[in-house]
């Protein structure tokens, strides 16, 4: 926080409420409060993107998928099951078996002639796939691409469990990942909206909420 | 203390030290019979003067059961079977495991090769079990079992103390749908609590449990019913037992109003009616049984009971607390799901399994659906 504070030339006098969320939010003593990632990432998500009715939230270790009804209210979300396939962290174990940064993945994956297939349903099984796929003579490209349509399968499970209502906005770091992306827009048959600030909705919404608070309190720190 | 503290604290102290009360029957010179979930005939056991124990395993390590389960399993027969190997049941004179799921038959065969000096007596169902042939399939199972019983243990049985022995479990039955309404005008009884009560009676004699629960609610009504600003939830599953995941419950000011978990209320819905004899009473009685993922039924009333609960208790929505790989609940789940749907029932899935040391997923899966019944 200090590096933050620093960062913006502020100090902590100058911040009324701080909101904390995600999976440490607990353990954030300078917090004044706390809210769960998926209510922010909604948060942001709207205050962004007014129109949206379903975000696709694709984080570091788990995927979420959540539905706005049109008062802009968060009506009802699926989470992952106690499994890494479908998230961020399926992508990471991929790129460290490929020996390649993360975000090389959707670069590589558009030059794939024919995706290969890779198990969307345990990322350990994946893995094996994956080396097997490319000790047999699968081009890396063809690879990746396949990793892509994994992870995007298995969240469009839960996508579709949830109900997809359009307009469909991706968050979260995964957000970044066109082959993903894309892979989404085939499985899901909609187009999916992004941004660069993806993986900042689920902060700007603490910092919403925060602010919420701030003004229910009615003590503005001019 | 007040003796409402006190009366909690007696069922939290049985809930926790399941082994000390097998302890304490055996040091009495009584006999346990060990009753895995999800119905096991206890009546017959207590008829033949013996203690029934249930057991629905333990949030454990699982390291021994493995030599015997594959790794995507059901992880509460995985830890009934780890207890076992472990030797926490050393004393019992058998155990008695229905065959109402597949993974339930695993845990009986594996039990055979494991768990060699506490014998395993089958019960085995009827899938149909409401037709005439289905009632006497039970009563051949139940049959079955007393002869094994007799043999494992050397008790005998007879009809008319099985007669006496519904009677005390039909009270019991009757007092523990008292005290599921009865809590709803208590929200100081915490989720917690509430678990502790229905846990310890598998591991005491009903007649025992019957009088605790009764001081209990007499305790009750001697507390002065304060404002009730909790969220009202009804839960679903096959055990929602996890201390964890209670005190996520009661961390997010949420009530249990209602439950059809198996562990829970599922146990007590139906009660034992005069039949030509006590053994037909018994047989009756599973087939009246319902509600239930593993009670085959081909309407799959489940999913309108659950929407009759929330109805019925004014609840805000229902939690499912999914046990991982129970195939039976997965099924259940759709039906449920879209039930509620129907009725705009707002409906929270959390997973859980014997081995989880991490609740935070579930926190948080838990605080989001806080903010939609907001």
């Amino acid at each position: 926080m200090e590096t933050v504070l620093k960062k913006a030339k502020l100090s902590r006098n100058d911040i009324d409420y701080v909101m904390a969320t995600g999976y440490g939010r607990r353990n954030f003593d300078p917090a004044n409060g706390e809210l769960s990632e998926l209510s922010c990432h909604a948060k942001g998500v709207l205050f962004t993107n007014p129109q949206v009715r379903t975000i696709i939230d694709i984080g570091g270790q788990d995927a979420k998928v959540l539905r706005i009804n049109d008062k802009g209210i968060l009506e009802n979300f699926m989470m992952n099951d106690k499994c890494a396939a479908g998230t961020g962290r399926f992508l990471d174990v991929m790129a460290n078996i490929l020996q390649m940064p993360v975000n090389e993945l959707e670069k590589r994956a558009e030059l794939a002639e024919k995706p290969a297939k890779i198990s969307s349903t345990c990322t350990v099984f994946a893995e094996s796939e994956v080396i097997s796929q490319l000790a047999t003579g699968e081009t890396v490209e063809n690879v990746i691409a396949g990793i892509c349509n994994s992870v995007a399968s298995r969240v469009a499970g839960l996508a579709k469990r949830v109900g997809i209502k359009e307009e469909v906005f991706m968050s979260g770091g995964v957000a970044q990942n066109g082959g993903v992306r894309k892979a989404l827009e085939k499985e899901l048959k909609v187009p999916i909206k992004w941004s660069e600030t993806s993986q900042m909705m689920g902060a700007l919404g603490a910092a919403i909420s925060a602010y919420e608070q701030v003004k229910k309190r009615g003590v503005l720190n001019e | 203390m007040s003796g409402l503290k006190e009366s909690l604290q007696k069922f939290h102290k049985i809930a926790s030290s399941p082994k000390e009360q097998l302890k304490n029957y055996l040091a009495q010179d009584k006999k346990v019979v060990i009753c895995a979930p999800v119905y096991t005939p206890e009546e017959i056991v207590h008829a033949m003067g013996m203690v029934p124990m249930g057991t629905w395993g333990a949030d454990i390590e699982i390291k021994e059961a493995k030599t015997y389960f594959p790794a995507f399993i059901c992880s509460v027969m995985q830890s009934v079977l780890e207890l076992g190997i472990r030797g926490e049941f050393e004393g019992a004179s058998a155990i008695i495991i229905p065959s109402l799921c597949d993974s339930l038959k695993c845990l009986g065969e594996n039990w055979k090769s494991s768990v060699k000096n506490i014998p395993f007596i089958p019960m085995v169902y009827p899938q149909n079990r409401k037709a005439d042939f289905g009632k006497a399939f039970t009563k051949a199972g139940y049959e079955r079992v007393i002869a094994d019983l007799e043999k494992a243990t050397g008790q005998s049985f007879d009809d008319a103390k099985l007669t006496e022995s519904i009677a005390i479990y039909n009270e019991h039955n009757a007092i523990m749908r008292q005290l599921s309404d009865c809590l709803n005008d208590y929200p100081e009884i915490t989720a917690v609590d509430r678990n502790a009560i229905f846990q310890s009676a598998f591991y005491m004699e009903k007649s025992e449990h019957t009088a605790l629960v009764k001081d209990l609610i007499s305790e009750l009504t001697k507390t002065e019913k304060t404002a009730n600003n909790k969220i009202k939830i009804v839960t679903t599953g096959i055990l929602v037992d996890a201390e964890d995941l209670l005190k996520i419950l009661d961390d997010n000011d949420m009530q249990i109003v209602a439950d059809n978990v198996a562990s829970e209320s599922r146990q007590y819905h139906v009660d034992a009616k005069p039949a030509e004899t006590a053994l037909d009473s018994l047989s009756c009685k599973f087939a009246d049984m319902d509600n239930c993922s593993v009670l085959f039924n081909v309407d799959k009333a489940i999913a309108q009971y659950t929407v009759g609960l929330v109805s019925k208790y004014q609840a805000n929505g229902v939690i499912f607390v999914m046990t991982k790989f129970c195939d039976p609940e997965e099924f259940d789940y759709v039906m449920i799901k879209k039930a509620c749907a129907e009725k705009n029932i707002p409906l929270l899935l959390v997973e859980i399994d014997r081995q989880m040391t991490n609740y935070e997923q579930v926190r948080t899966a838990v605080e989001t659906f806080k903010e939609i019944l907001k």
